[in-house]
């Protein structure tokens, strides 16, 4: 539902270099008017609520500060057991998606200008989507009886009654094809920028088009790659829709987790707990990604 | 803008000790500079020199540290580039992209509020017909050549008939060709609207060739400053010397024999020197035409001749470039292609009277 | 290269690319698919063709309540989004002010922290300060997620403008509100209209903020659909589907027509 790409399409610089626009212009009251209906939004409506959420995850049942719903959560084997799966399964996610995107983004890159711009439309289309009704077609195809499960049964390779749904390759298939144009994306950024005669220079030094990709064109796409997947990975440890719709309640995730908390069993602290939990990890691994798209931008 | 100017009358632009800081570093040192109407005055320099940031500050966009700004009587230092009586092109012409090249052209009447919308739409015709574009009016700026482009900015300069035109190398995106046109234009443009026109630049060629005024700066001050003849002839400092006529200047041992000051090479000949010498003066400077070859067994002249060896020959088509061993010493020297030399040749360089000068 | 890629590659190439594809657009062409079914049951290939799903979301008090919502909610996400970013935009790009660099991160941040998070936060702090949620809870919400993408399509507009256009302009005495109506704000447009699209968009298809402020008097049409597939669905969620992912297509359609999708996509 986000297209989130360019938060670092690594390359595209975001700012103009400093001092390009006039300084004695000056209209620092003019810039500081236009800005301040977005900076009050931000404040009061972004940063104002994630303030509040780290307070709710440190109050105790009767006022106070406290760490109890952190030592809940890091305590119960239970919950451990849903990290652990979302970690794993995010993992598995981000690979399958570098492995794909990055062959993808390569072929992107080199066919000419009218099938790019196809294939980019094609591969945005998903994502432009609504996550709703992106998960409900999987339903339909993973379900008893869906089109995979039915082919499955006719190669006789499963029983009649054979359905992935509610398992965690469901929850795979479904992420993969969602968090996909991420990675296609982030690559085909940085692919695009690769000087074609490195490749044709590599040739004419003797490597093979298979050694030329591995030896030239790999290492140069790497930061498109690692942007690609540190993106793909975080997205994938908060998403929830997906994973509940796919894998049900019997394979609960983080974001699942928190989902319950704040809405059904109305436990607000342990949920704030929860999301103080899932953002430090976001962090964690957000700081390289920011700092590889930070320097590129100067 | 003709009827009233007399020669004698108060300048277009003066600039008095015109100062500017970025942070820690001073850019202008104190400028101080008065322009007639009607000159055509070019800011020369190499990049860096704080030739464009001077312009910047005539134009507004800057504001100087110290110093003030008067253009046409009136103080304007503390006034923004829309309150000055200015035109200033850009060297990315800053087309609108938005607004055909009528609407482009009529933009500076339009904020400046000049006349009703007839009389505005006559001076942008006029203005089209004086760069030979009226039939290019409806056009967008992007379906335009870069020269097309050029035209239009100037038109757009030129309409509102400033007090200064402010030209900041507007010539510098063109290819060759196009550049030497839109020189012989700018001349006849200046000669037939007489507007007071600053243009930097940072190519000696196109100063000198198009302005009544060549201003030499370097390093945020005034180097040199005169009529392009008197500046060409007569640089006094080794930097102006290099920058104007790219001469060679080489360091040498200044000693008076008999009156006559003698410049000793550091392979011991001696050349006589222009007098006056200024103080401290201990540098040669020798343009590359005035090195005049001649083979080996050419009759010397007392003190005006030396001996090197051909290095290395550059055939440049109407000239040959010759890069000339005196001892350790390089020399350049441009030279009619009628006698050939081999890398290896020697050779006996002969200077002329009067192009022998030392520089400080 | 007209030889430099062996045959064999290029074929598995050719058989890759298009089994990707097929698995992207696999489940929105099922999703079309069981929407013209003529059973009861949701089943892929279809059986039968009919439009009678079609006809019965058209004439269900819940859908056309939710798609309302999401209409009203989208125009007005979008119209605020469009405003607020174009300022912000031209702000960040002019770079004058003090600590653009954190101004910058300040905007964009909605787009690096995941969704849910924000959202629980805005679900505690809007029940701790105004009670029950409401429309405009959900329009905040939606304002601030799809802030940051007008933010970035402006600025990519800009970033390709001559940045010395507004100086030329007050060398040409415009002032300084006539150098931002007659030279920025045209410069800006069509960013702002491809961040109006993608905002428009954002706001209709988004379900995480939506989910975590739903009430029985605040539904959405992703949210009708998600209730929905958490029950007993039935083909008229097929057909609802089916027309999202059509005004998705013509979204995306018109944001190249107009400014080529290339522009925006880091590609």
């Amino acid at each position: 539902m986000s297209l989130s790409t360019n938060t670092g399409s690594v390359g595209t610089p975001l700012l103009p270099p400093k001092g390009v626009s006039a300084r004695v212009l000056g209209g620092i009251a003019e810039d500081a008017t236009l800005s301040a209906p977005g900076v009050f939004l931000i404040i009061l409506a972004f940063i104002l609520p994630i303030g509040q959420m780290l307070l709710l995850s440190i109050e105790g049942a009767s006022g106070g500060l406290t760490t109890e719903h952190f030592t809940r959560f890091l305590g119960d084997s239970y919950y451990l057991g849903i990290v652990w799966r979302t970690l794993r399964l995010s993992l598995l996610i981000t690979v399958i998606a570098a492995v794909i995107g990055f062959p993808l983004a390569y072929v992107m890159a080199h066919v000419g200008p009218r099938l790019r711009l196809w294939l980019i439309i094609l591969v945005i289309l998903p994502l432009m989507t609504s996550v709703v009704v992106r998960t409900f077609g999987w339903m339909v195809l993973l379900g008893r009886g869906g089109l995979i499960p039915f082919t499955l049964w006719k190669l006789g390779l499963v029983n009649r009654n054979f359905t992935l749904m509610q398992t965690e390759s469901a929850i795979v298939i479904g992420m993969v094809q969602v968090l996909l144009p991420f990675m296609t994306l982030s690559v085909l950024g940085v692919v695009m920028k690769i000087d074609r005669r490195l490749e044709e220079a590599a040739r004419t030094m003797g490597a093979s088009f298979t050694a030329t990709l591995r030896t030239v064109v790999l290492p140069l796409a790497m930061p498109g790659i690692v942007a690609g997947s540190l993106l793909v990975f975080t997205l994938s440890v908060s998403s929830f829709i997906t994973p509940s719709l796919l894998g049900g309640v019997r394979l609960p995730v983080v974001a699942g987790s928190i989902y319950e908390a704040a809405t059904k069993t109305l436990e607000w602290n342990f949920a704030a707990a929860q999301s103080v939990i899932l953002l430090v990890g976001v962090f964690l691994v957000l700081l390289p990604y920011l700092k590889l798209t930070g320097r590129r931008h100067g | 803008m003709t009827s009233t100017a007399s020669p004698d009358a108060s300048p277009a632009v003066s600039l008095a000790g015109i100062e500017k800081t970025f942070g820690r570093t001073k850019v202008l040192h104190g400028i101080s500079l008065d322009i007639p109407k009607g000159t055509f005055l070019s800011l020369l320099g190499p990049s860096g020199c704080g030739k464009t940031t001077l312009l910047r500050i005539v134009a507004g966009l800057e504001s100087a540290t110290v110093g003030q700004v008067t253009i046409a009587g009136r103080d304007v230092t503390q006034l923004p580039p829309e309150d000055r009586d200015i035109a200033m092109m850009f060297q990315s012409y800053a087309l609108m992209p938005h607004m055909n090249v009528r609407e482009n052209v009529r933009f500076p009447l339009r904020m400046r509020r000049r006349g009703s919308r007839d009389a505005q739409e006559a001076r942008v015709a006029a203005a089209l017909e004086t760069v030979q574009l009226g039939h290019l009016a409806e056009r967008m700026p992007r379906q335009l050549s870069g020269g097309q482009q050029q035209r239009v900015a100037l038109a757009r300069a030129i309409v509102s008939d400033p007090a200064v035109l402010l030209l900041d190398e507007p010539l510098s995106n063109l290819d060759a060709r196009l550049r030497e046109d839109m020189q012989v234009e700018l001349i006849e443009l200046h000669r037939r609207l007489g507007l007071t026109t600053i243009f930097v630049t940072h190519d000696q060629e196109e100063a000198l060739s198009l302005s009544d005024h060549v201003v030499l700066m370097n390093a945020g001050r005034i180097e040199e400053q005169g009529p392009p003849l008197a500046i060409y002839e007569a640089a006094g400092s080794r930097f102006a010397a290099s920058f104007i006529g790219s001469a060679n200047v080489i360091p040498v041992a200044v000693e008076t024999v008999g009156g006559a000051t003698m410049a000793q090479l550091p392979d011991g000949s001696r050349l006589a020197v222009e007098a006056p010498v200024a103080q401290g003066a201990n540098h040669l400077a020798l343009r590359q035409e005035d090195l005049m070859l001649g083979p080996d067994d050419t009759a010397r002249s007392e003190a005006r001749s030396f001996a090197a060896v051909v290095e290395t020959r550059v055939f440049l088509g109407a000239r040959v470039r010759y890069v000339l061993k005196v001892g350790d010493l390089s020399l350049k020297a441009l030279a009619e292609p009628g006698r050939l030399y081999q890398a290896g040749d020697r050779v006996i360089v002969t200077i002329p009277p009067g192009k022998a000068r030392l520089v400080a | 290269m007209v030889k430099a890629v062996p045959t064999s590659v290029r074929i598995a190439t050719f058989l890759f690319v298009v089994l990707t594809l097929v698995f992207v657009l696999a489940p929105l062409v099922v999703v079309a698919g069981v929407s013209v079914s003529e059973s009861q049951f949701i089943a892929f290939p279809p059986n039968g063709f009919s439009l009678r799903w079609y006809s019965a979301i058209l004439t269900s008090g819940a859908y056309l309540g939710a798609a309302w919502t999401s209409l009203k909610l989208a125009v007005l996400v979008t119209l605020c989004a469009t405003v607020i970013g174009a300022g912000a935009a031209i702000t960040l790009h002019r770079r004058r002010l003090p600590g653009t660099v954190l101004l910058a991160g300040l905007f964009l941040s909605p787009l690096i922290l995941p969704t849910i998070i924000f959202a629980i936060g805005l679900l505690m702090l809007w029940s701790a300060t105004f009670g029950p949620v409401s429309f405009t809870a959900l329009w905040i919400g939606h304002t601030v997620v799809a802030l940051p993408y007008v933010v970035r399509t402006t600025l990519a507009v800009l970033a390709e403008s001559d940045p010395f256009l507004e100086e030329a302009a007050a060398t040409m005495g415009a002032r300084r509100w006539q150098r931002l109506l007659y030279v920025v704000l045209p410069q800006c447009l069509p960013g702002l209209a491809a961040g109006a699209f993608f905002a428009f968009n954002i706001s209709f298809d988004e379900a995480v903020v939506a989910l975590f402020l739903r009430t029985p008097d605040l539904v959405t049409l992703p949210i009708q659909i998600y209730n929905q597939l958490e029950f007993s669905p039935d083909p008229s969620v097929a057909a609802v589907s089916t027309l999202m992912i059509g005004v998705t297509i013509l979204l995306i359609l018109v944001i190249d027509r107009l400014l080529g999708i290339q522009r925006f996509t880091g590609a």
